[in-house]
């Protein structure tokens, strides 16, 4: 079955982000492959999403949990093989699930030939795809971005006796964009997986590509030119396919990789997140407002994209001082819960396992502008372990049944690549694919719901929203609207009921239609609307004149 | 004003500020500010306590309340309309939530104690940990006044907040001859500033008071803060004092009326008495409270004005309200009081001693309503006009620390002459 041939489908895209390793286990070795994710295929048909992303693949030391790449143009053994990407590259395609993956371009493993190469002598034709200096005070001042780990953007590298940069990880040397042949690689590299038939890439690390003296070394116009250069052979040779990028910056330094719409399509929107969750704690709207109205127009063909979880640390690089000690004051007072610059824990178990504010950070997720990214687990409340080291807590085995090794695989438990959740409120045994099943109540079963309900109406990803502002500063309310279709959202924010009055006079005469039980509300009138609303509840409306 | 501005219990807060309050919801802070046509000062008022919110309460939820006596200035249309939008201007820092801003008209004609009794009703709406009250009339209101009235009820369980003023020697007389000393005696709190404009208190002491059927009496409509203040302490709340700092008086006043200021302050407190007798007048000695800050600060600046007219006035006074003075004092006192006027003005002095029999004198006279109780607080007028020229001639060469010392001793006498209160105030009831 092929997919429907929409160059905009990233907009009406519902992404599930997963790691191959984490998710099934099909040969009982006690790491996931791309076998095991194929069989579980029409599991991800059924929740209702439409693409998945995925973590890198590729042959990697696994010292940064596959971002430190060393080969890129192959799968790691323990995952399977190129054939058996291809093969779940179809199953996914007949189920409509596009697939996005990860393209690393701003650094590779050091364990990478090419990196090898370039350290073995300073007259070797690899030596400048990567970025060197004799001392390791070039370029000072620029922030170092793992303060946990690294002192310094420098490493010292003893073969060939001088400094490499790199901005991540010591073992993640800086490729040297300003070199043409690794630019002229790096697209050959994305060919490869183009002509094996994936979707679109998310591009990691996107503002470091390019260095320059006197600067942040972040987001110069250079690394903007890089991905103009991508992105016009890509809508050259492969219309239909996209680009997104991971840029850990606010909206208005984002924007930017939108360019005249010739950049990337799609770029995270990664400060509202943090904001999402802080709205929510404190049950006021306006960290939320606030930074959406700081949020820049986009060109009609980019989209934001929005999560609330990913196999990172919860970033708290885009928010004051005053709101990161909020954030970790609310969500992190074990020390053992942070880390970097961020909080290294899943959805449910910051909720307190509350399934009303789960559900609510779900509702708006699924409801605000921009395509919305589910992370792998968190549809049935899975818990972390932030004891695990790095951001391992929360990239623990997929749940899929109260049986052996949850499901995952028929490893012995010691065999698999990371401890399950075992505890008696997140365990296996208690938060299950299987047991959520059966109840058509569980929270596997609400998502499916509300992801259904999203697809069925492409206003909420591509109609303009307009927030209503109402005195109850606790009620977050917006109109989505595209073209006649027209959805009121209005969520109630804080722990306890809340009535609200709406202005809605642009709707007079309109009849709202909740659209999870499809029930008629009074008509809209002069009088403001007022609406009750308990704890943490929300609301979906269809906005019908008839 | 008459008692058909009263609402009545179920109509205090009307439909429109109700919404508001809806809106609202559950609040950590309140600061209210009463107003009555302050449409040129109130904006910077409003302004100070949104910075105070922003330097000092960054994740509580907070809400400044404006209850206005019927402005036709259009002072609550300036609260109200003031830029509400994210202020960044305090080294960057803004408060995560919203500061709410609700205003409400109480009456068509300013009354203190309505006021208050709207402030106390939303405190105990929006269930508020801390509040407190601020005037648009102090110029010099700024963020760290706010922040000292409102965290010790919030952070330390403080249930009453009294100001703390820094004093020219010679601003705050009628305090510190009269109200401070005779409270102190009394009720055995030593606040120095019960009679201000500005002071804190706890949700539960809002709540407390709200409860109290005496929204009627006049003493608590014109000068309802004292009260508050005695509630506290009769109620065995936690008080203290919080230091402010200088206050300037407001840039359009004609000086200080003392006539009005001893009608309103004096005679508020003699009605307190009666309140509350079942609270002072067993009691003995007095206690420090917990004091944050300087418990006081006086300079030597200043200058005492018009000393010969307020010594004739008192001179004149004790010659034309005789027979009114014979009625009210004791015929010791009197005569007393008498023989002082004919000194000379050089060598004139109203000493502790008489001072205090004086006072207690009159609260007895108003107690028992021997004459018209506003005349009973009238008469007085020309006798403080007395203490204040003597206080003049005491300190012309004292220094700041020289008077504290002074005034302590004028408290002890007050506390000293307690019992003869006492004695005659329980004589006739």
């Amino acid at each position: 079955m092929a997919l429907q041939e929409d160059n905009l489908w990233y907009k009406d895209a519902v992404i599930y982000q997963l790691h191959v390793r984490t998710f099934c286990d099909s040969d009982g070795n006690g790491i996931g492959d791309f076998q095991g994710l194929t069989n579980k295929l029409d599991y991800l048909q059924e929740l209702g999403i439409n693409a998945l992303w995925l973590l890198p693949f590729y042959p990697s030391p696994l010292r940064d949990d596959g971002y430190d790449i060393a080969d890129y143009t192959s799968v790691n053994p323990t995952y399977g093989s190129v054939e058996d990407f291809k093969t779940f590259l179809t199953a996914a395609h007949n189920r409509h699930i596009r697939v996005i993956i990860e393209m690393v371009m701003n650094h590779t493993s050091d364990q990478h030939p090419w990196f090898q190469e370039a350290r073995s002598s300073r007259d070797n034709p690899k030596r400048d795809w990567y970025v060197w200096s004799e001392t390791d005070t070039r370029y000072q001042g620029v922030r170092i971005i793992f303060l946990d780990t690294e002192m310094s953007n420098w490493a010292w590298d003893p073969i060939s006796k001088s400094y490499y940069w790199h901005r991540f990880f010591s073992h993640q040397p800086d490729l040297n964009f300003d070199n043409p042949a690794v630019r002229e690689a790096m697209w050959d590299v994305m060919k490869f997986w183009l002509d094996i038939g994936v979707d679109g890439f998310r591009l990691d690390a996107v503002p470091y590509l390019v260095e320059r003296d006197e600067t942040s070394c972040e987001n110069l116009p250079e690394t903007h030119a890089v991905i103009r250069d991508l992105r016009k052979r890509l809508d050259l040779a492969y219309p239909g396919k996209m680009l997104l990028a991971e840029a850990n910056q606010w909206p208005a330094d984002v924007r930017a990789y939108f360019g005249d719409g010739d950049e990337f399509h799609m770029a995270f929107h990664f400060p509202l997140m943090p904001r999402m969750f802080m709205a929510v704690k404190l049950e006021d709207r306006k960290p939320i407002i606030e930074i959406l109205e700081q949020t820049p127009q986009i060109p009609d063909n980019c989209q934001w994209c929005i999560f609330l979880r990913n196999h990172d640390e919860l970033t708290l690089e885009m928010v004051t001082d005053v709101e990161r000690d909020y954030m970790y004051d609310a969500f992190a007072n074990d020390k053992a819960m942070r880390i970097n610059l961020g909080i290294r824990r899943r959805l449910a178990p910051m909720m307190e396992n509350d399934r009303r504010r789960v559900e609510l950070l779900n509702g708006l997720l699924l409801s605000m502008p921009g395509t919305p990214i589910i992370y792998y687990g968190d549809e049935i409340g899975m818990g972390d372990n932030v004891y695990l080291g790095d951001r391992n807590g929360v990239r623990t085995p997929m749940q899929w049944n109260g049986g052996w090794n949850a499901g995952f695989s028929s490893a012995d438990p010691e065999r698999l690549y990371s401890p399950l959740i075992s505890n008696p409120v997140y365990g296996y045994q208690a938060i299950n694919v299987d047991s959520q099943r059966r109840s058509e109540h569980s929270l596997l079963s609400w998502t499916k719901s509300v992801i259904q309900t999203r697809n069925s109406f492409r206003v909420f990803s591509r109609g303009s929203i307009e927030f209503l502002n109402p005195s109850n500063h606790r009620v977050l309310a917006y109109v989505r609207q595209l073209g006649e279709e027209r959805v009121l959202v209005v969520n109630n924010l804080s722990s306890s009921a809340q009535a609200v009055e709406l202005n809605l006079q642009s709707y007079k005469g309109h009849i709202p239609i909740e659209m999870f039980g499809r029930n008629l509300f009074p008509r809209i009138g002069d009088l403001p609307y007022l609406l009750t609303l308990a704890p943490y509840q929300f609301f979906w409306f269809r906005l019908r004149r008839i | 004003m008459g008692a058909d501005l009263y609402l009545a219990e179920d109509t205090l807060l009307g439909d429109d500020f109700l919404r508001q309050l809806m809106s609202v919801g559950e609040v950590d802070l309140l600061v209210a500010i009463p107003s009555y046509n302050n449409a040129s000062t109130i904006k910077q008022t409003v302004q100070a306590v949104e910075e105070s919110y922003q330097q000092n309460f960054i994740r509580e939820r907070v809400v400044i309340l404006n209850v206005d006596g019927g402005s036709t200035d259009h002072t609550t249309d300036v609260v109200s309309t003031m830029d509400g939008r994210r202020n960044v201007g305090y080294r960057g820092l803004t408060s995560l939530r919203t500061v709410h801003r609700v205003t409400t008209q109480y009456a068509k004609s300013p009354s203190p104690g309505m006021a208050l009794r709207t402030v106390l009703a939303t405190a105990d709406l929006l269930r508020a940990r801390s509040c407190a009250i601020v005037s648009p009339t102090t110029t010099n209101l700024d963020a760290s006044w706010i922040a000292n009235l409102l965290r010790p009820a919030y952070r330390q369980n403080f249930e009453f907040v009294a100001p703390l003023y820094a004093r020219s020697r010679y601003q705050g007389l009628l305090a510190r001859n009269l109200l401070y000393p005779m409270s102190r005696a009394l009720f055995g709190r030593r606040i120095r500033e019960m009679y201000s404009e500005e002071w804190g208190f706890s949700g539960r002491l809002a709540t407390q008071c709200l409860s109290q059927n005496v929204w009627n009496d006049e003493a608590i409509r014109v000068r309802p803060e004292a009260w508050m203040a005695l509630t506290a302490i009769c109620s065995d709340f936690k008080c203290c004092q919080s230091f402010l700092g200088p206050r300037l008086p407001p840039a359009a006043a004609g000086g200080i009326d003392i006539v009005e200021a001893i009608r309103q302050t004096v005679s508020s407190l003699f009605r307190y008495l009666e309140i509350y007798q079942d609270h002072w007048l067993d009691r003995t000695g007095s206690q420090e409270v917990p004091t944050f800050g300087p418990d006081h600060e006086l300079s030597a600046d200043g200058k005492p004005s018009n000393q010969e007219k307020i010594f004739g006035m008192f001179r004149n006074g004790v010659a034309e309200l005789d027979p009114i003075l014979a009625s009210i004092l004791t015929p010791d006192t009197h005569a007393q009081i008498k023989e002082i006027a004919t000194l000379d003005p050089s060598s004139f002095r109203f000493g502790f001693e008489l001072w205090v029999k004086t006072l207690y004198e009159f609260a007895t006279s108003y107690h028992h309503a021997v004459i018209n109780r506003d005349h009973v607080v009238q008469a007085l007028v020309p006798l403080y006009r007395g203490r204040m020229y003597s206080f003049f001639l005491e300190h012309a060469d004292s220094s700041p620390e020289e008077i504290e010392a002074d005034s302590e001793i004028l408290c002890l006498e007050f506390e000293r002459q307690k019992p003869y209160l006492v004695e005659r105030w329980k004589a006739k009831s």
